[in-house]
């Protein structure tokens, strides 16, 4: 809100907020007012659209997939309106293609791309490092390393995917998505507010085509791609003059290349170096580059993941130590930028306050060894499917089953890992039908091949494999595991649920799963209630022993979204129970230990009160030893 | 003031990024530069999870360095043995539940067993502020399971130098109107309660 004062000059009230990178990223997109926002739900990006969709005269959908979340931007800024596109980095491999095609055609509405990237793979499949596409579609990219960047970069974003017309990336890490920080910011860009007043939306234009800029065709696509080219030598002026990328001088001794949130390990490690701080980080801005090198004496590259700066300012003729010193995976932390920087004589180890273990027990803690020992016991704490979640039963009768089972991409990738084991391949997303036709034609498995996948997965990319098992007369069985949401990622609405975000004011049209599977052509559906584990077993054996292509939909909402759901039932484990085993076989976080044996010593479990009431263990039981309070 | 690290950890569910709203608030009512992190996906289902606070006149990092936390809160003993060895030293105070939990599957086999008493032990003969809370217990007194964490934080505040209406702000701001009265009541009773134990 502009504020009068008694002066009667207007002052531009700025207040403070706590946001997170990604309400930053939202905040901004707000503030260049983005017409349409589109994404699909990934780890570490999924929180931008819902903050988004928060604000007044936005457009914000999840959409099927990344690809159509690209188009529709595209399409959108084809209509001279700002569009945004949020993804994870995998997700920006689906969108590739019109990705790539679109960074030569350039754009009329500003087009940003927000591509959040997951080194250490807290929550993903890989940890490809996302800046390698900005050179590759010979795009321009920023790095924010707080909050307050997230906000003004993605804002800047906007002006400058219309000035360079190109599409914009703006990279980020799950440090930066996930990290809250002190954001300055007008009140009117804070959400939830009646009018939202500060919102300006492009003018009204009405289309008009332009053949040689978006029809891709060879003969305009020839021309164009020489545009893209000559573009970057403009982009590069921008990159070593605009001010945004910074040379913080300190020691001339030392010196440190920069981008993204290892700014920030650097600052607080070596307060004292030199810092070129990369900002605007491709196309790289060489003269500030070489102006660094020539007046400070020792310089050296912190960045995570690939070579990336490094390999730029290689390809200027200048040679400085990266990846020598610092790994080409995982990610950065402090006291890793802080060991680098004493290997590489920056700094020398003195006795701050951080200390690593074997200094802990130099500093003479009484019982140090007891501490290791105690340690070496306590066992990693896996994530688990939660107490009450629908896949459970599905994957222990799989386990079961003893066949093999193509997996995909969610809450349910869990059951790959112990106690379930029912799982055999993850690797991205919608891979699950593909895997087992081809699996199938491999002759390899002597018995029937299960793919499986979530419902959000299934609209992801599924659909298209399932089509194509059925017209190569592929022979598997097909297990779709509806919860009605996108859990892992939160419980985003997807095509089945009938909800959308910023329409979610009027509803959307719900597509019905089963509908699809028999507009495919597939004759053989069985649709399942998974808390009734018996019938699922035996629906699972009776389709696994068909000689056909199959589907099964195995229904029951997920116990955390949209809302919690506790049945009200608890269950208990019985005298007379024998430490069999079975139960804890599910995996169910609800089991524990009650620290009592049986005579041959076996742990007798104990159910607490986390109990959903989903009986499943109850129905597992083969000597009626669980049953409900 | 230096900067202040406060480590909260826990089991996915449990409401540790809810706890770390309401301190990262507190501390940014009062005014300090502050920079949190968090990790959301996968872990949350049930893995272990933790946040990391560190608020003063200036903070650049969002990540605690290793044994560098001025304080650590959590809402599991096991948690509290991961966190600890990674980020506590001699100085460092260690707030925890004194409950813990561990599914059965990951500690039946006989040589795996491992007992929160060992636990508390081997913590309470390495750090010399630690503080366990049977905040479950607090928590049934008062009539709600749920605002055990809230208890937790009360006793934490006394040890931060941020005041009572900055923290009465952040826990308002964060939690639904319906749990804001049992929540208030409970970050005072975990406040007194360390007048009660008299640290």
């Amino acid at each position: 809100m502009n504020t009068i004062s008694r002066t009667g000059k207007i002052a531009k009230k700025v207040n403070t907020a706590l946001l997170t990178g990604n309400e930053a990223i939202a905040t901004g997109a707000y503030k260049a007012g983005v017409h349409v926002a589109t994404g699909y739900p990934g780890t570490p990006s999924s929180e931008i659209l819902p903050y988004l969709a928060r604000f007044n005269n936005v457009i914000v959908n999840w959409s099927i997939n990344e690809k159509t979340a690209l188009e529709i931007a595209i399409g959108a800024s084809i209509g001279y309106k700002r569009s945004m596109f949020t993804t994870k980095h995998v997700g920006l491999n689906v969108a590739s293609d019109p990705f790539m095609t679109l960074a030569i055609t350039g754009v009329r509405g500003g087009i940003v791309i927000i591509t959040a990237d997951d080194p250490n793979m807290h929550s993903s499949q890989n940890e490809q490092d996302n800046r390698l596409y900005s050179k590759f579609a010979k795009t321009p990219m920023f790095e924010p390393s707080d909050s307050n960047e997230c906000l003004e970069f993605t804002n800047l974003a906007f002006e400058i995917s219309e000035k360079f017309d190109t599409p914009v990336i703006v990279r980020t890490t799950t440090r930066i998505s996930h990290s809250k920080s002190v954001v300055r910011i007008e009140p009117i860009y804070m959400p939830n507010l009646p009018e939202n007043t500060g919102h300006k939306n492009h003018p009204e234009k009405i289309y008009v085509k332009d053949t040689e800029k978006f029809v891709m065709a060879p003969v305009y696509a020839r021309k164009r791609h020489k545009i893209a080219i000559e573009r970057l030598k403009k982009m590069q002026e921008f990159s070593n003059n605009s001010g945004i990328n910074k040379i913080e001088y300190d020691s001339l001794d030392f010196g440190i290349i920069t981008s993204g949130i290892s700014y920030q390990y650097v600052k607080e490690v070596a307060p004292f170096a030199s810092v070129l701080k990369l900002s605007f980080s491709y196309p790289v801005p060489d003269l500030l580059i070489k102006e660094f090198v020539k007046r400070v004496k020792t310089v050296i590259i912190v960045e995570e993941l690939e070579p990336f700066i490094q390999n730029e300012v290689s390809s200027l003729g200048i040679t400085l130590k990266g990846k020598e010193i610092f790994n080409r995976f995982g990610e950065l932390t402090p006291d890793l930028v802080k060991e680098g920087l004493i290997n590489s004589s920056f700094i020398k180890k003195s006795g701050d306050r951080s200390f690593n273990k074997k200094g802990l027990a130099k500093e003479g803690l009484a019982e140090f060894g007891s501490l290791l020992k105690i340690l070496e016991k306590l066992p990693q704490r896996l994530p688990a499917l939660c107490s009450g979640c629908p896949h459970t039963s599905v994957f222990y009768a799989l386990k079961k089953l003893k066949i093999p089972v193509m997996g995909d991409i969610g809450c349910y990738t869990l059951g790959a890992l112990p106690p379930l084991n029912a799982m055999d391949s993850c690797i991205s997303m919608g891979l699950a039908f593909g895997a087992a036709q081809g699996l199938y034609l491999s002759n390899s498995s002597p018995k029937k091949i299960a793919g499986i996948m979530g419902d959000s997965t299934f609209f992801h990319s599924g659909i298209t494999s399932l089509i194509d098992a059925r017209y190569n007369n592929a022979c598997f069985t097909a297990i779709i595991l509806d919860n009605a949401t996108t859990a892992m990622t939160g419980g985003q609405d997807h095509p089945g649920t009938g909800k959308n975000l910023s329409s979610g004011q009027a509803i959307s049209n719900k597509i019905d799963i089963k509908r699809v599977v028999e507009g495919i052509g597939i004759d053989e559906i069985y649709t399942i209630d998974t808390y009734d584990y018996n019938t699922t077993y035996l629906t699972l054996k009776r389709a696994l022993n068909s000689k056909n292509l199959n589907v099964v939909i195995a229904k029951r909402p997920c116990v955390l979204y949209p809302k919690k759901i506790d049945s009200g039932k608890k269950f208990t484990i019985l005298e007379g129970c024998n430490g069999c085993d079975l139960c804890m076989q599910t995996g169910c976080p609800s089991i524990l230990n009650s620290g009592r044996f049986s005579d041959n010593n076996k742990s007798i479990p104990l159910i607490d009160n986390s109990c959903t009431g989903c009986s499943i263990c109850k129905d597992i039981c083969v000597f009626n030893c669980i049953e409900e309070i | 003031m230096n900067t202040q690290n406060i480590l909260v950890c826990g089991i996915g569910g449990q409401g540790v990024v809810l706890a770390g709203k309401i301190i990262s608030r507190a501390a940014h009512e009062k005014g300090f530069d502050l920079k949190t992190s968090e990790i959301h996906g996968m872990s949350q289902r049930g893995g272990s999870v933790s946040t990391h606070i560190r608020f003063g006149r200036k903070v650049f990092s969002p990540l605690i360095s290793q044994n560098c936390a001025d304080i650590i809160l959590s809402f599991d003993m096991y948690e509290t043995l991961r966190c600890a060895a990674d980020f506590a030293n001699k100085n460092t105070l260690i707030i925890s539940s004194s409950y813990g939990k561990i599914p059965l599957w990951t500690s039946s086999r006989k040589n795996d067993r491992i007992y929160i008493a060992e636990i508390t032990a081997a913590l309470k003969s390495n750090f010399g502020k630690l503080f366990t809370i049977n905040d479950r217990e607090l928590a049934m007194d008062l009539g709600n399971l749920k605002i055990s964490n809230i208890i937790s934080i009360g006793f934490l505040s006394k040890f931060t130098g941020i005041e009572d209406a900055f923290w009465l702000k952040a826990i308002e701001s964060s939690v639904s109107e319906k749990t804001k009265e049992i929540n208030m009541e409970a970050f005072l009773a975990g406040r007194k309660w360390k007048e009660i134990i008299g640290v």
